[in-house]
């Protein structure tokens, strides 16, 4: 049960997406980095304030082949090769809230609360793939969440208190 | 004038300039050729009044600032251009003195919707909030990327389970007409008239099936009508300058007289008065597909069967058009039904009575059948209100327009001309019973322009088509303007097609450049500085 | 190349603010970024060029120029050359056969041709006289040989002695043919009647005279008649898409070398603290500031009075500003027709040529007739009709569809302020009417059935539109006192005025209205000097 945002995390959200995409018939050619970028929003205690989380994925004939947490915007070019197909950008808790299977990513991506770049038409014409993956993220992994758990609710402070008050039973059960 | 370029643009209009420029400051050598003696296309502003009223004679509302990437690419504000975003975007003012009122403000406009129906307003909130939502992911990913199919389209929406997300996205809308989508979420006859009204003002005329499936982005962008101070010309100017600044050239009164193809590849052009122009890279147009294909290109170029189709009339053309009248006013409307929302009178774009989708809906059969409507409703715009640039001090200019046939029934468009100071009048009556202050001594001056003037003069306009080609399902996405151009390429190689007949449409959206640079950036291997994922 | 993008009109600050788009303000925008500095034009209007503009005021598809009309110092004009003009959008035609005038009786016409087919043009005379014909082209011949003297002296800023320089000019080129130095002040009427018999040639060159701005019966003045008029007489080019494709070639070398253009942008203020002018205020409140320079385009008064202020004068400056004469010259109506077909006169039935003359006299038959209508309109009278006139879509169809025409004339009118609002409405109203009546006596098929719609813009209207005060191109009388090293005053010809870094630009100044670009070239002379800039000018080309 590996703890949000941690390597052991990614490994089991990344298999997780391998294992639901292996399901799959037609899997789409080719390899895209995908960006995504987790900014800060004063709810979520993972992202400190004025910081931001980037990481990224790199899918090679439909599976996930590696991912990065990166430290900084220039990182990303030297890790992509300059290259970006797909980035995905939006707040803290929003993610959090996918992350822990509360929120839909469709809805966010609809709602435009996560703003998506690049080329849609793949992705709408790969509907299938894309929506076993995005389950896979959001609803297959058992995750921990030491700092508290989505959703945080309401402004920064109270927030804060709210996540703190769910970290224990969380903790609790993971144990 | 230098016989060689990389790139010979037919057609300065706002596309044709937009995708000049990204090619020049891709460092390509650029040739941008225009027939008329002005840059802009449909951009135009000319004081057809009297002198210092400056009247945008086309293109008028931008509705797309703030989401197409030019704008931000071509550093189109650096070059001068403002916009303005009116407070009170939009009115309605109906017969019996009351009015309804859409602001930049959201909860002013469901304040004045509540005071027709408060579940309307309910209902308009949510649909605002839903649409607004995904206006960035749909406008902004598949308007500006070339099209995908209508079939793909909705296998994907079915695939996202997005019908079941949302009250007013369904996959069946792409057979219903707006009409029905309103009856579906509306109650109020005034609230589904306006909602139907600025539908119409888009292009989308509400009777028709299958344009239901792009209402709700329409109702996203409600509030983003812009007005380009100083006249829309001024966008023109800033793309303009922006390809000069990176050393293109735009030449006016060059009039294309043939494209040149060898060995099936389009190589440069002929203008009419014999110069020719070498293209070592490509050639794109951006004037309609009727005088590229039947005029512009040499017998043999292209399949004759699909000059047979274009020739028999297979690009389809919006079965309405507009009729126009551009005043010089020494005051700005005071509208009766202030009384009722004061508002009205700091409207930018009024609806001049239209009370009901049927009112609307008789119309369309009417102008569709040739005929001018008995009752003229035209809308009018007031662009002093807020540029106190395009009218002398203490003056206004003014735009009425009325949904209109481009042909009329029983002497086809010639007829207009007879028929213009009249119309002008009616359309000027109309305005004045729900504005009384608008007497004879406060209009200076008057011109009309009808629908017969449009393709006098912009061509390629062809029929009155301000929307150059019809906005409809069957000639939608990657139907558009017909199936062999919709990617922006052509059978001819080295030959693009990259105006406002293309996807999305016509309209201030700098898509069909931006979708057909996309395509010629990927045939030539072009790095896509621009396209920042 | 991409030296200005980006900084854009929303920078706050450059080396030099030019005041006004018109073709003058252009061209020394276009220098002043050459040599280096970082340069602003602010424009009233939505569009640059002034009077430079071609329109399409009646119908769609018809083009008019509204003002300036046929361009007869390209060969000279140094932008064109040092920007490329001609690579990036001046293209011109010549029309062979060049002025003219036709007559209602169906006299024969005189036809002036282009230089190398000035035998035509003496056959042209020769009906009316063998020795008018002759002097003619000994005159032209002369005339075209002083091209690089009369170019240096429009592209040089004004010498004191000016005057006399003409008149050796005149001796030394026409003195053999009996003509001395000391015609140069006579009146251009004078010279004229001393040397053509012709009544119908003097017609024709009493018209053209006035064309260029000389008052016919001025004496002082008239040696322009040899020098400038002689010289152009002939060489009147037509910009393909109307005279605006000029301004368009212009604001294009502009954006190329990188200078900023804010249209629709009323300049209320020009900046001046301790003495020295330090930007300019736009209508609205917006400062722009200049670090080294502004410049105006604007006329004089407009400039001094009311853009610089008179608290930032001296009381000469302002008496001087104040007496400074706006009108008769150049005060011009512009009638626009669109035409199914082109005027076929009666005269052609002796020389087709005047079917196909660019620019033709119509409404007068007699030089008496244009004397008295020249007069009519100096002097604050309405005149009988009568016009120059121009069918620009005979030499480039696209100025009008297909298969029809668009016509564009010159009446002289008295100035704006010489007729009320309301009778400049009534003019507006009648006066095109009584002109095709005229029109229709000398070309049958003038008839109302050939004219599609017409429309007439009047001096009031200039006024408003391009702020040419009176409706005078040229923003200040032609007149003795008010030409050469007079213009617009002795204390301001050089293009400096008594506030340090403040310069004309326009036709207030040295030579005048016109589209030679001189004003415009002299004053970046005046400037360079003066900031000490590195010249980007061309030493070959003697100015």
């Amino acid at each position: 049960m590996p703890d949000v945002y941690t390597d052991e995390w990614y490994d089991a959200v990344r298999d997780a997406m391998n294992a639901s995409a292996a399901k799959l018939a037609d899997l789409p050619e080719g390899a895209f980095v995908v960006a995504i970028e987790i900014f800060a929003d004063g709810c979520s205690p993972y992202v400190e304030e004025g910081r931001e989380r980037r990481f990224l994925a790199r899918i090679e004939g439909g599976r996930c082949a590696w991912y990065r947490e990166l430290d900084s915007a220039e990182d990303e070019r030297a890790e992509a090769g300059g290259r970006v197909d797909y980035r995905f950008r939006g707040p803290a808790s929003s993610f959090d809230e996918l992350a822990a299977g509360l929120a839909d990513p469709i809805d966010a991506a609809l709602r435009g609360t996560i703003k998506v770049r690049g080329d849609i038409r793949f992705l709408l014409r790969h509907a299938d793939h894309v929506k076993a993956l995005l389950d896979a993220y959001t609803s297959s992994v058992a995750t921990t969440w030491p700092e508290g758990r989505p959703p945080y609710g309401g402004a920064r402070e109270g927030g804060a208190r709210a996540s703190e008050e769910a970290a224990a039973p969380e903790a609790t059960a993971g144990a | 004038m230098r016989d060689a370029y990389d790139v010979i643009v037919i057609g300065a209009g706002h596309n044709g300039l937009t995708l000049a420029a990204y090619l020049a400051r891709s460092g390509l050598d650029v040739v941008v050729l225009e027939a008329r003696h002005e840059e802009g296309g449909g951009l135009c502003t000319e004081e057809l009044t009297q002198p210092g009223f400056l009247h945008n004679v086309h293109a008028n509302y931008h509705t797309f600032v703030d989401m197409a990437p030019p704008l931000v690419d071509l550093e189109v504000e650096s070059h001068g251009v403002t916009y303005v975003r009116p407070e009170v975007q939009m009115a309605s003012v109906f017969d019996d003195g009351t009015a309804l009122t859409v602001h930049t403000d959201l909860d002013r406009t469901c304040e004045s919707i509540a005071r027709f129906s408060e579940e309307d307003a309910e209902t308009f909130r949510a649909l605002y909030s839903e649409a607004h939502g995904f206006v960035d992911l749909l406008l902004g990913t598949l308007m500006y990327q070339p099209p995908m199919s209508l079939k793909e389209l909705t296998k994907a929406l079915s695939a996202f389970g997005v019908e079941g997300r949302s009250k007013f996205l369904s996959v069946k809308l792409r057979r219903e007409t707006i009409d029905t989508f309103l009856d579906q979420h509306f109650t109020h006859p005034k609230v589904k008239a306006h909602l139907a009204f600025h539908g119409a003002v888009c292009g989308y005329a509400n009777d028709v099936p299958g344009l239901a499936m792009s209402y709700p982005l329409l109702v996203g962008k409600i509030d983003n009508w812009n007005l380009c101070v100083g006249g829309s010309h001024r966008l023109a100017h800033a793309l303009w300058r922006d390809l000069a600044q990176h050393g293109g050239v735009m030449i006016s009164d060059a009039e294309v007289a043939s494209i040149a193809v060898e060995d099936g590849r389009a190589i440069g052009v002929v203008l009419a008065d014999g110069t020719e122009l070498s293209a070592r890279r490509l050639v794109a147009s951006s004037v309609d597909v009727e005088q590229t294909f039947l005029r512009m290109l040499p017998p043999g170029a292209v399949p004759a069967e699909m000059l047979e189709r274009i020739a028999g009339g297979a690009i389809a053309h919006q079965p309405w058009s507009l009729f126009s009248v551009h005043l010089a006013m020494s005051e700005t409307p005071r509208y009766e039904a202030a009384a009722f929302d004061p508002d009205v009178d700091r409207a930018w774009v009024v609806n001049l009575g239209y009370s009901s989708t049927e009112e609307l809906d008789a119309d369309w059969r009417e102008v569709r059948a040739g005929r001018i409507p008995d009752v003229l409703r035209p809308n009018a715009a007031v662009n002093s209100l807020y540029d106190p640039t395009d009218a002398p001090e203490g003056c206004a200019t003014g735009l009425l327009r009325q949904f209109a046939p481009y042909s009329l029934a029983g002497g086809g468009p010639a007829a207009w001309d007879d028929l213009g100071r009249w119309v002008g009048q009616r359309c000027i009556d109309a305005w004045r019973r729900f504005a009384p202050n608008l007497t004879d001594e406060a209009i200076i001056d008057w011109a009309p322009y009808s629908p017969a003037d449009i393709p006098r003069k912009l061509r390629n306009m062809v029929q009155g088509d301000w929307m150059m080609g019809e906005i409809s399902l069957a000639n939608m996405l990657d139907r558009r303007p017909m199936p062999e151009l919709a990617q922006y390429r052509t059978p001819v190689q080295g030959l693009y097609m990259a105006g406002s007949t293309q996807h999305p449409h016509g309209f201030v959206t700098f898509a069909p450049a931006y979708n057909a640079l996309s395509v010629i950036a990927e045939d030539l291997g072009l790095d896509k500085w621009w396209y920042d994922v | 190349m991409t030296s200005g993008a980006g900084e854009g009109t929303a920078a706050g600050s450059y080396d030099a603010i030019v005041i006004g788009a018109g073709h003058n303000g252009l061209c020394l925008a276009a220098y002043l970024r050459r040599a280096g500095l970082t340069t602003l034009v602010v424009e009233r209007r939505h569009e640059e060029g002034g009077g430079v503009n071609t329109e399409e005021p009646v119908l769609p598809g018809f083009r008019h120029n509204m003002h300036a009309q046929y361009m007869e110092f390209f060969d000279v004009m140094p932008m064109v050359a040092d920007f490329g003009l001609e690579d990036i959008g001046l293209r011109t035609v010549m029309p062979e056969a060049q002025a003219g005038i036709a007559f209602a009786d169906g006299r024969p016409p005189i036809v002036i041709h282009r230089p190398e087919l000035i035998e035509r043009t003496k056959a042209s005379i020769a009906r009316y006289s063998k020795a008018d014909a002759e002097l003619y082209v000994a005159l032209k011949e002369r005339a075209a040989g002083m091209e690089q003297i009369v170019a240096a002296s429009l592209y040089t800023p004004p010498a004191p002695t000016a005057l006399q320089a003409q008149e050796v000019m005149i001796e030394a080129a026409f003195g053999d043919l009996g003509i001395p130095g000391y015609f140069a002040s006579k009146s251009a009427r004078a010279i004229i009647d001393e040397l053509f018999e012709t009544p119908e040639l003097r017609a024709l060159l009493y018209r053209a005279t006035v064309e260029w701005g000389a008052p016919l019966e001025e004496s002082g003045i008239g040696g322009m008649f040899l020098t400038f008029v002689m010289w152009t007489l002939g060489n009147w080019k037509l910009c393909l898409g109307g005279t605006h494709t000029l301004a368009k070639a212009m604001t294009q070398a502009c954006y190329r070398e990188g200078v900023d253009l804010l249209e629709s942008s009323s300049v209320e203020r020009i900046l001046v603290e301790g003495g020295r002018a330090a930007g300019v205020r736009i209508r609205g409140g917006k400062e722009i500031r200049a670090e080294r320079l502004v410049a105006s385009n604007a006329d004089l008064r407009q400039t001094l009075l009311e853009l610089a202020g008179p608290e930032n004068l001296s009381e000469l400056w302002v008496r001087r500003a104040k007496a400074y004469r706006y009108g008769p010259s150049h005060v011009l109506g512009t009638p626009v027709f669109c035409l199914h077909e082109p005027p076929a006169y009666r005269s052609a039935r002796f020389d087709p040529d005047i079917d196909r003359c660019f620019y033709t006299v119509v409404g007068f038959e007699s030089d008496s007739e244009v004397l008295r209508y020249i007069r009519d309109a100096y002097g604050g009278r309405l005149p009988e009709p009568g016009a120059g006139t121009w069918v620009n879509s005979l030499w480039d169809p696209s100025q009008a569809p297909a298969g029809s025409h668009a016509a564009t004339g010159w009446y002289f009118f008295p100035p704006a302020s010489a007729l009320s609002p309301q009778e400049w409405s009534e003019v507006r109203a009648t006066y095109n009417e009584r002109f095709l009546a005229r029109w229709r006596a000398s070309a049958p098929n003038m008839t109302s059935g050939n004219v599609m719609a017409h429309r007439l813009y009047t001096p009031d209207q200039m006024e408003r539109k391009n702020l040419m005060r009176e409706g005078d191109f040229s923003n200040g009388e032609f007149a003795l006192d008010q030409l050469g090293a007079n213009r617009p005053f002795p204390e301001a010809s050089s293009y400096r005025t008594e506030i340090e870094g403040l310069y004309l630009c326009g036709p207030s100044a040295y030579p005048g209205g016109g589209v030679h670009a001189a004003c415009g070239y002299n004053a970046f002379k005046a400037i360079a000097e003066d900031l000490g800039l590195a010249s980007p000018l061309v030493p070959e080309r003697g100015y």
